[in-house]
C-alpha cells in the first residue's frame, strides 16, 4: 500500500511537472545526467592521479565493465560514503570492473579538495583505483554530474547501465537495506543488468571551475 | 466584582508587544529565538504544499554543512518579507542529520527565522522525487509553487533575490 501510494505521488509529480512545464533555472553547468545506454564521454581525457600519473577513464577501463565515481573530499556526504566507494571501487577491479574517482571541484574556495587532501584521502583510505582532478570539470559537465557522491557505472559494451547513488543510508552502512551499487556491480561482473538502474541521494553540488 | 488589577489591564497590552516585536525581528532581520525545526516525510511536504492561503510557496531545501546555501539565505529571507503582505509562504527544509538539527536551529536564529521550518526524514528518492523528478539531489536546490501547489519554476544551485523576485512576477502575470 505504502509503496503503491509513494509509486503514485511520484507519478503525479512527474505529470504535473511535465504539465506546467516549470520553468527551470540550472546553474550554468548543469545539464541533462547521461541517460542510460550512453557511451563513456571523456573516455581519453587524461587527468593527474593523486599518484602523479596521467589517467584516462579509458585507461582504467575493465573488460567487465568501467566505474566512475564523481566525489571529493570536503562534501559532508561524500565523506558519509567514503569508506564504502573505496571498498567498492578497489573490489571492482577483482571482478574485471575498472574504476576510477574523480573529483571535479574547484578547490579554491574548498581547500580540502585541493592535489594535498586529495593524497591524504586516498592513503586513508587505502584506495587501489586512481583518485583523479578534473581540472576543468570538463569531464563532469560531459557526464551531466551535478552532486557528490555521484557514480555512473558502463558494461562490457561501455554503456551506460548504472546511475545514481551508493545505497539508501548514508548515515549508517550497518542500516542499508538497499545497496545500489554494491549489486549494479555484481550484476555486471555477472554478465547481466543491474534491476535498479537509476537512483538519486541528497548530496553537495559540484563546485565547478569556471569554464575558461 | 473584583476589580481589574493594573497588571490584568495590562495583560494584553504586553503581549501585543512581544508578537509586535517577534514580527518586527523577523521584519527586520534580526536574531530570533530558535525555531521550530519539524520532522517531515514526504507527506508532510506535500501537505504543507496543499496547506491553503498561499499566493504562491517557495520551498528551500539547505544544510548547514552546504555553504552555497548559507551565503544564499539571507536573500530568501529578504524576499520572503519583502512579499508576505502578498501571499509568499516560505517551506525551508534542512537536509542536516538528527546530530546536526541543534546548528540548524541556531543558523536560522541567527537569521532572524522565527516560524516553524522543517527538517528532511526519510527516503532520500521519494522526497527528491517528490519536489520535482528532474531534481538530481544536489543542494541548494529551490523551486517556486503557485497556490495550487503547481510547480512553476526551479533552481538548482544558488539563486539571487533578483531571481526570486522576477519569478514571482512572472508567476503573478500567469492565468489561476
Amino acid at each position: 500500500m505504502k509503496i503503491t501510494i509513494a509509486v503514485a505521488g511520484m507519478l503525479a509529480a512527474a505529470l504535473a511537472t511535465l504539465a506546467t512545464g516549470a520553468a527551470a533555472h540550472a546553474a550554468p553547468e548543469a545539464k541533462n545526467a547521461l541517460p542510460l545506454g550512453s557511451s563513456i564521454p571523456s573516455a581519453t581525457v587524461k587527468m593527474k592521479s593523486v599518484d602523479g600519473k596521467a589517467v584516462s577513464i579509458r585507461d582504467v577501463a575493465g573488460k567487465r565493465g568501467t566505474l566512475v565515481v564523481f566525489t571529493c573530499n570536503h562534501c559532508p556526504y561524500a565523506k558519509a560514503w567514503e569508506k564504502r566507494i573505496a571498498e567498492l571501487a578497489n573490489g571492482a577491479a577483482k571482478q574485471g570492473i575498472g574504476a576510477i574517482l574523480v573529483n571535479p571541484n574547484d578547490p579554491t574556495n574548498y581547500p580540502d579538495d585541493g592535489f594535498d587532501e586529495m593524497q591524504k584521502r586516498a592513503l586513508a583510505l587505502h584506495l587501489e583505483v586512481p583518485y583523479v582532478v578534473d581540472d576543468t570539470s570538463n569531464v563532469a559537465r560531459a557526464f551531466g554530474a551535478t552532486v557528490t557522491p555521484e557514480a555512473f557505472l558502463f558494461g562490457a559494451n561501455g554503456k551506460l547501465v548504472y546511475h545514481g547513488t551508493i545505497d539508501d543510508n548514508r548515515a549508517d552502512p550497518d542500516q542499508v537495506t538497499a545497496p545500489y551499487l554494491r549489486d549494479a556491480l555484481a550484476a555486471v561482473a555477472g554478465g547481466r543488468a543491474p534491476a535498479t538502474k537509476e537512483t538519486k541521494s541528497l548530496g553537495c553540488g559540484i563546485k565547478f571551475r569556471p569554464r575558461p | 466584582m473584583r476589580q481589574p488589577t493594573l497588571l490584568t489591564r495590562l495583560r494584553p497590552w504586553f503581549a501585543g508587544l512581544l508578537a509586535g516585536a517577534a514580527g518586527l525581528v523577523y521584519a527586520t532581520g534580526g536574531q530570533a529565538a530558535e525555531p521550530a525545526l519539524v520532522d517531515a516525510d514526504v507527506r508532510a511536504i506535500q501537505n504543507e504544499l496543499r496547506r491553503p492561503h498561499a499566493k504562491a510557496i517557495l520551498v528551500n531545501v539547505w544544510a548547514t554543512w552546504c555553504e552555497p546555501c548559507r551565503t544564499e539565505m539571507p536573500a530568501i529571507l529578504a524576499f520572503h518579507r519583502a512579499h508576505l503582505a502578498e501571499g509568499l509562504r516560505l517551506v525551508l527544509i534542512s537536509a542536516d542529520d538528527e546530530t546536526e538539527r541543534a546548528q540548524a536551529a541556531g543558523f536560522l536564529a541567527a537569521q532572524g527565522v522565527d516560524f516553524p521550518t522543517f527538517i528532511k526524514r526519510g527516503d532520500d528518492m521519494r522526497f527528491i522525487d517528490a519536489l520535482d523528478p528532474r531534481w538530481s539531489g544536489a543542494l541548494p536546490a529551490s523551486f517556486l509553487f503557485d497556490g495550487r501547489g503547481r510547480l512553476r519554476e526551479r533552481w538548482y544551485g544558488e539563486v539571487t533575490r533578483a531571481e526570486l523576485d522576477r519569478a514571482l512576477q512572472r508567476l503573478s502575470k500567469r492565468k489561476p
